[in-house]
């Protein structure tokens, strides 16, 4: 049989593409059948005859034609030159070709009814035929491995079972095994798919393989490579591109939440574009960045932004990797419908291969690609709303006029609207001068709305054997649920083209995704206000103006929050994230590859402060202006790889060698003008009268390695695992700018041993594995070991009219990389053919080399530089996962997964801590993230006030802050755990995802807003845990009495009385999807419709007092509540 | 084929090392880069004259003026300045009634950090124009700014030396080597400086510079260093070492040099580019400061005095000046009257900050009137009690004041040093320096401490090193007594 698709035929348009991979694909199927049930294929339609000796072809085909109403296509072959014998009866066109052509040097191809013909090139299998039947006796076995599209799979493993007669195949998927004795078994098997035994014969014909249904044979993605939780050595987690399309978020981040043992997310806030920080197994570096390493298609990303100094409110997402803290998640500007999986590596063998860049573990993200086969088009609505899910709990107008009235008693004040009151008289605008009686929920006023989702996307993918493309587009709208018009709009485009040429040994890759998002925002988090009194005035005046409610001064009362809808901020972002891939097969199973990368974040900002913005007593000195940020941080990657695979006596060797060049840019600049002509005028930097600039930052950053991989497999039982990385970096002295990097692991799974089968015939899978190794971290920022010179600026008449250089930080040529030593023990366990998967890893990564800010005697100079110390930090982790397939019926099935997380955090080595700048932050043994507290005392039953036990044991109510914070607490999470249920019942599907998180955090009892019954122009109410204040001599209580002074401390805040248990389970996620029966989606045109209800945050169960246990922060807009109601059609 | 790829990789990580090499911050500058141009080589030398004049990094002012200055420290320190009541600042306290604490962190924005900190700039030009063989950097730059970075480096030096007594001697950038330094002994920081200022002598131009390092067409701005301020220096640092046959040697080339210095009228000059300056620092400071720093915080307003201006002259330094002292007259403020009127330095008259745009004052900092008196008193010491009687006699006569009658060594001696008192009070802290020089400290400082509430003992004389640099410099010692 020696069809072959003929690829080099050129298709300019895709319906012609269409047609010719149908007809692969009915063809190839019909030979599957040929071949495996070994039944005669009868084509219905035409039955053929032909008697012929020495007759010219052209004489014959004419006959075929005659008969069957076929066309041939014959180019320039003169068909007269062939004469040929030919003698069937009744058979198909097939069969009657087949014959014709059996000894002449041509090939044909049916399209529809045309036959094209043209010369024969003799294929691999007829040259290797030739060659081994003049050395060997036994049966030769040959045929070709594709996939369920029919495409050639390379570099399958073709075994003769029981020996070490094995091959792989090529690149269009054709094997021979020769010298098979014709008894024997032939085993193929390729990871990610099921494994297939045949009895040997000369032709096994085409031979489709099936995706592996269980989750230890899904492929996923390693760096440079790919493998399967089966045989992998590594500690590594997934997450598929439908568990992302489940949960209505637009940062991909917020989508791994509770996912992934290991890995902990934490939002800083809820708001469009807001910060979030990832920490994988813990926080490994003292003063340095903690963030993981990023890779999109194989090019880092970016793990923070520079910060342009309007972007404070966005919220912290870490620091370290520039040298101020940044703000945002670059990850906003990446689509989360454009991912096709997330892969999480946590231990030396997954990530010692990424060397200085990695120790705080490695997120590498594969973007969705095309796949061959019928164009298909995907559209997707979704409209959600967005609310906070829970207002905390304050006091209203009565209680609060009755807690400063009480404070004022205490205190032995009085009430006074003068501004200017001295005792026994106070200041008590909300009393004297506010309305008393006009009542406001703050909460519900700020953050009490509904945000608006909505969410199209539309793609188009398809593609033949030798070129796919996948093009999709998604606009995204979200709201606020703050008053005041702001949201976030982002549009994005994604495409991908992969080519192949005909011997299938050459093939190209191009990714790209683009992404423009304006994100509008109130200048400060509305949240921040909803502790205002609930008497405070209302915020606008008949006309429309900001009401300052001024006092007899003639200044304002209050800090009216409104100013910040007048002054907000302006975020435009343009991102690309491209890259392409060429890869070349040199010789079956050596592949030469290189990627090349390029990534563009650009940000413009601007906020303005406009004249309105500013209280009346503000006025006569304010003047308007606005501030203008840029950033930009663009990076290019050019990393080629040799990739060689091959079967070696029982086993089979995988070896990579590898470089990376890399350089990123960044750029940032923050200008800032003030005194424009008018308001209108903000957006003109030319209007001011003065300008500034707050802020440039210009550095880059180079990089480069060596690298290679070495993976051996031995009876698909014993794994090998080893890598080495040399790399350099530009941030490192030139005494230090190099180093190697290393991992061993090695895997067994014994569940392959004969005596474990017979043992323990339930245990269908079982592997141990272990790994030890060293990464690095460089998050310190670039030119660290520099001494820098530093313009003079600000001087308002420059010495000489020079402004002269500055350097306070002195050359460092041994600064390098934080060192983390990694070892990672862990059993999978397979029961009931792999439906219940456990898994057990136990991970100890011990960073030592600790980039601080070391402190030298003055007289060096220079007060600190950054430098390596002598501090290790110890993380360790236990992490288990449960994955169960627990009910598949035909109709119904139900799964589970289970992830859970102890994790440890030590800080093992400080040379010389007591004596240092850190002695009050850390202490050896202890976690570094450590709150050293007063130990809380209760309420002074005669005083009212707050008493500490104090070093002595003794009570006191001035403890002292240095000697008297002897509990130590740390906010690190306890553990913390996921557990996902699917249930499918035929076209419905149930997902439902919680999240659990044990953890101590700062309470919002005694860590709202200053002492309760003091009057704060910015909010002074409290939560109403506040009540149980003490009122008079004998009551026993923990909180102390009101005071309106503001003499008094508010000690319990930083005691143990002020940190409680922030445990929470929340309702991550639950998704419901209902996908109509394919009768009626068809009667619709579609290939597919269903509906979909997703909801985000639903629930959260905690006894944590305040906004939410995961922000913490009272003045933070918390992780909104989603619901979304979506369709989804396939054409 | 292997081979082949083999080689390729190789020769990829052979031009790794390349690679990874960037080039410096385009918004920063590097010691390589920054002395390998007139330009930029000029602008770090400018830099530390700025600094000198208003140091940003350390707050307002520097150890050259203001409220941190040394003319503070040790003019409250001596009998010469008194310090308001309501200062409550611990340091400024501390200094007053000679009560200093090793401690107290609040000494970090005063003398030893930021003088260390010049002197390691200093060192890095040092190292920078001294490495370099950049063409781009022109042998006559190059040549003044190695003066001036040698001249600064004696200055600061001397007033670390006569602060602190014995001080780690650093003359290098490696924190390898200088977080390790114990102190040197006075003699050798005394002979590292006088080295310094011989160097300086030749490399500085004789001419005053401009920000290009050309001479002035027109009138001089006196802000840069010169020749003739490196022998000013070195006149003095011969006195405190008792070489007065040198510091005599010194001080007559500069008083020779007429041409470019002479004695101006009392009220002319603290005046920029006064003829009597042999170095000046033009003022530089944010938020509109145009005059002086030593002008704003020495002249008490008419609203009182507040946390700023909170110094006024010591009474045993107003009762010394003769009657007809035009300096008394001429130099000091007075605020309030009758018996509550105090007395208040006033060589600088520009004390408003943030209003008018003329610079008027630059910050004295070596100038021609002490010249003549280290001139007298080296005289004096040689027993030449005529010249030393004439150029005493030079300085009266300028105030306004009849000669002297001091005839004898003795007598001529304590004229001098009441004439320093009165010439040179409010400036750099000459009086404390003075009576630590020439022994009269103790018995001084042991009636005067009491009535400022202190109490005195001989310790005091040298401040204390900070506790904290201590504890990070173990070789360090600290002064005794603390």
């Amino acid at each position: 049989m020696n069809f072959s698709t003929n690829s080099t035929a050129v298709h300019c348009c895709a319906r012609p593409a269409l047609k010719q991979i149908l007809l692969v694909m009915k063809l190839t199927t019909l030979m599957l059948i040929i071949a495996l049930v070994q039944a005669s294929a009868k084509e219905g339609f035409s039955q053929i005859t032909l008697h012929a000796n020495h007759a010219p072809l052209a004489t014959v085909l004419q006959s075929i034609k005659q008969q069957t109403g076929y066309v041939f296509v014959t180019g320039d072959i003169d068909l007269n030159q062939q004469q040929i014998d030919v003698n069937v009866k009744n058979v198909s066109i097939d069969k009657a070709l087949d014959a014709c052509f059996k000894n002449v040097s041509l090939d044909y191809k049916i399209e529809d009814k045309t036959v094209f013909i043209k010369t024969k090139e003799p294929s691999f299998i007829d040259k290797v035929k030739e060659a081994a039947k003049s050395v060997f006796s036994n049966i030769d076995v040959t045929g070709r491995i594709l996939d369920e599209q029919g495409l050639a799979i390379p570099s399958a493993t073709i075994t003769v079972k029981g020996t070490t007669n094995a091959t792989i195949t090529d690149a269009k998927g054709f094997f021979i095994l020769r010298g098979v004795d014709d008894k024997s078994m032939i085993v193929i098997s390729v990871i990610g798919y099921e494994k297939r035994e045949f009895s040997a014969k000369n032709n096994l014909g085409d031979i489709k393989l099936v995706i592996s249904t269980t989750k230890l044979d899904e492929v996923h993605i390693i760096p440079y490579g790919e493998s399967t939780q089966r045989y992998s050595v590594g500690n590594i987690a997934s997450v598929s591109a439908k568990e992302i399309a489940e949960q209505p978020v637009s940062n991909v981040l917020q989508a791994l939440e509770g996912r992934v043992p290991g890995l902990f997310i934490t939002q800083t806030n809820g708001l469009n574009g807001g910060g979030i920080t990832v920490r994988i197994q813990g926080v490994s570096s003292l003063l340095a960045g903690s963030d993981p390493l990023y890779v999109i298609d194989g090019v880092p990303f970016y793990s923070q932004l520079p910060s342009t100094g309007n972007d404070a409110l966005l919220g912290y997402s870490g620091s370290g990797g520039y040298s101020n803290t940044s703000y945002g998640s670059p990850f906003s500007f990446l689509n989360p419908n454009d991912i096709e999986s997330i892969e999480v590596l946590k231990d030396a063998d997954a990530t010692s291969i990424y060397g200085s860049r990695a120790a705080a573990g490695a997120i590498l993200i594969a973007t969705k690609k095309g796949k061959a086969g019928v164009t298909r088009v995907d559209f997707n609505l979704q409209n959600g709303w967005g609310t906070v899910p829970k207002l905390p709990d304050l006091l209203n107008l009565q209680q609060y006029l009755q807690m400063r009235r009480e404070g004022l008693r205490n205190d032995n004040l009085i009430a006074s609207g003068n501004p200017n009151a001295t005792a026994p008289f106070k200041y008590a605008p909300d009393l004297m001068i506010w309305d008393t009686t006009r009542s406001t929920n703050w909460a519900k006023t700020f953050i009490g709305g509904t945000a608006q989702n909505r969410n199209m996307s539309g793609s188009i993918s398809g593609g033949t054997a030798t070129m796919q493309y996948l093009v999709g587009i998604t606009d995204r709208h979200n709201t606020t649920v703050f008053p005041g018009d702001f949201n976030d709009q982002t549009t994005s485009i994604h495409f991908n083209i992969s080519s192949q040429s005909a011997n299938q040994k050459f093939k190209l890759q191009f990714s790209g995704s683009y992404l423009l998002d304006n994100n509008k925002l109130p200048a400060t988090d509305p949240t921040s206000f909803i502790m205002l009194p609930p008497d405070a005035p209302n915020p606008y005046n008949p006309d429309g103006s900001l009401n300052w409610s001024v006092n007899s001064a003639g200044s304002s009362t209050w800090s009216n929050p409104y100013r910040n809808i007048v002054s907000n901020y302006t975020s435009k972002t343009n991102s690309l994230i491209s890259n392409a891939v060429l890869s070349y097969e040199i010789m079956p199973g050596l592949i030469a590859k290189s990627n090349f990368g390029y990534n563009n974040v650009l940000t413009n900002d601007f906020k303005p402060v406009p004249l309105s913005y500013y209280a009346p007593e503000q006025l006569k000195s304010a003047l308007n202006g606005a501030s203008y940020g840029t950033s930009n941080v663009n990076s290019w990657l050019i990393e080629p790889t040799l990739n060689y695979h091959k079967r070696i006596g029982h086993g089979e060797l995988d070896f990579l060698v590898g470089g990376t060049v890399q350089e990123n840019n960044l750029s940032s600049q923050t200008v800032t003008g003030s005194g424009y002509p008018s308001d209108q005028l903000l957006q003109n930097l030319s209007g001011a009268s003065t300008t500034a600039v707050r802020q440039t930052t210009i550095s880059q950053y180079k990089y480069d390695a060596v690298y290679a991989r070495l993976n051996y497999r031995l009876f698909d039982k014993y794994i090998v695992e080893s890598s080495i990385r040399r790399d350099g970096s530009s941030r490192f002295g030139p005494a230090n700018e190099f180093n190697d990097f290393w991992s061993v692991g090695a895997a067994w799974i014994f569940s392959e041993e004969s005596i474990v089968k017979k043992v323990l015939p339930m245990l269908s899978y079982g592997k141990f594995k272990a790994s030890y190794g060293t990464t690095g971290n460089d998050q310190i920022g670039d030119y660290q070991f520099l001494n820098q010179f530093y313009p003079i600026s600000g001087n308002s008449i420059p010495y000489q009219g020079l402004g002269g250089l500055a350097t306070y930080s002195p050359f460092n040529p041994h600064l390098q990389w934080e060192e983390t030593n990694k070892q990672s023990y862990g059993i999978d366990l397979g029961f009931v053919k792999d439906r219940i998967l456990l898994g057990v890893v136990y991970a100890s990564n011990e960073s030592s080399n600790q980039l601080i800010n070391y402190s030298l005697p003055s007289t060096t100079g220079v007060t600190s530089l950054t430098a390596n110390f002598p501090a290790t930090i110890r993380n360790t982790s236990w992490e288990f996962t449960l994955s169960t397939f627990d009910i598949k019926g035909k109709d119904f099935s139900w799964k589970t997964n289970i992830n859970l997380t102890i994790p440890k955090n030590t800080l093992v080595r400080f040379d010389g801590l007591a004596s240092s700048g850190y002695a009050f932050a850390y202490k050896i043994g202890q976690p570094i993230a450590l709150s050293q507290l007063y130990n809380f005392g209760g309420v002074n039953p005669q005083t009212g006030i707050s008493s500490f036990i104090d070093a002595n044991g003794n009570l006191t109510s001035t403890p002292s802050s240095t000697r008297d914070r002897n509990i130590l607490v740390t906010t690190f999470p306890k553990w913390y755990a996921g557990l996902e249920n699917s249930l499918s019942y035929k076209g419905f599907h149930l997902d439902v995802l919680f999240q659990f998180t044990s953890q101590i955090a700062k309470n919002n009892i005694f860590n709202t807003v200053g002492v309760p019954g003091t009057f704060y122009p910015t909010g002074g109410n409290q939560l109403t845990t506040v009540l149980d204040r003490w009122q008079k001599p004998g009551d026993i209580t923990d909180i102390q009495r009101y005071s309106a002074s503001g003499s008094l401390t508010n000690g319990a805040g930083i005691s143990n009385a002020g940190i409680s248990d922030a445990f929470f389970c929340r309702l991550k996620n639950a998704s419901l999807s209902w996908q109509f029966p394919t009768s009626w989606s068809n009667k619709l045109g579609m290939k597919s419709f269903s509906l979909s209800a997703q909801g985000q945050n639903l629930l959260t169960l905690s006894r944590f007092k305040g906004l939410d246990p995961e922000t913490l922060v009272i003045g933070s807009l918390p992780p909104l509540r989603m619901m979304t109601l979506g369709i989804q059609a396939q054409f | 084929m292997k081979v082949t790829y083999m080689f390729i990789f190789l020769s990829f990580f052979s031009a790794c090392k390349k690679f990874t090499e960037v080039p410096p911050p385009s918004t920063t500058l590097v010691q390589s880069n920054v002395f390998s141009t007139d330009a930029t080589a000029i602008g770090a030398l400018t830099g530390l004259l700025t600094q000198m004049s208003n140091n940003q990094s350390f707050g307002s002012g520097s150890f050259a003026t203001g409220q941190l200055s040394v003319a503070v420290s040790a003019g409250l320190s001596a009998d010469e300045l008194t310090l308001w009541s309501g200062q409550s600042n611990s340091s400024l306290v501390g200094y007053y009634q000679n009560n200093l604490s090793a401690a107290n962190t609040s000494l970090y924005s005063d003398l030893w950090p930021q003088l260390f900190s010049f002197i390691f700039q200093a060192n890095s030009a040092i190292e920078g124009l001294t490495g370099t063989n950049s063409s781009s950097l022109t042998t006559a730059t190059k040549q003044q700014l190695l003066g001036e970075a040698k001249f600064l480096r004696a200055f600061y030096y001397f007033y670390l030396t006569n602060v602190y007594g014995d001080v780690p001697l650093i003359t290098t950038t490696d924190y390898t080597i200088t977080a390790k330094l114990s102190r040197a002994p006075q003699s050798a920081v005394y002979q590292q400086i006088i080295a310094d200022l011989k160097d300086a002598q030749t490399l500085l131009s004789p001419n005053y510079l401009d920000s290009r390092l050309l001479k002035y067409t027109g009138t001089p701005e006196r802000v840069r260093p010169t020749s003739w301020a490196a022998s000013s220096l070195l006149a003095r640092v011969y006195l405190y070492t008792s070489d007065y046959s040198g510091a005599a040697i010194q001080a007559t080339a500069v008083i020779n040099n007429s041409a470019q210095f002479s004695l101006t009228s009392l009220n002319s000059t603290f005046l920029a580019n006064s003829p009597e300056a042999i170095w000046q620092l033009q003022p530089v400071g944010a938020n509109n400061v145009i005059n002086t720093l030593d002008g704003y915080y020495f002249t008490v307003p008419s609203t009182g005095f507040d946390d700023d201006r909170s110094f006024y002259l010591n009474p045993t330094l107003i009762s010394s000046f003769e009657s007809g002292d035009g300096r008394f007259a001429k130099w000091v403020g007075v605020y309030g009257s009758g018996s509550s009127a105090v007395y208040y330095p006033y060589k600088y008259k520009q004390s408003a900050i943030g209003t008018g745009s003329a610079q008027t004052e630059y910050l004295m900092v070596l100038r021609l009137a002490e010249q003549y008196l280290i001139r007298a008193e080296a005289e004096a010491n040689l027993n030449q009690t005529g010249p030393a009687i004439s150029d005493l006699n030079t300085i009266r006569t300028r105030a306004g004041l009849l000669n002297t009658t001091a005839t004898t060594q003795a007598t001529l001696l304590t004229a001098i040093q009441h004439e320093r008192q009165v010439e040179l009070f409010s400036e750099w802290g000459h009086r404390w320096f003075d009576l630590k020089r020439t022994g009269t400290i103790d018995p001084v400082m042991s009636i005067q401490t009491p009535l400022k509430g202190g109490t005195w003992s001989s310790y005091k004389a040298l401040f204390p090193i900070l506790n904290d640099d201590i504890k990070a410099d173990p070789s360090l010692v600290q002064n005794p007594g603390y």
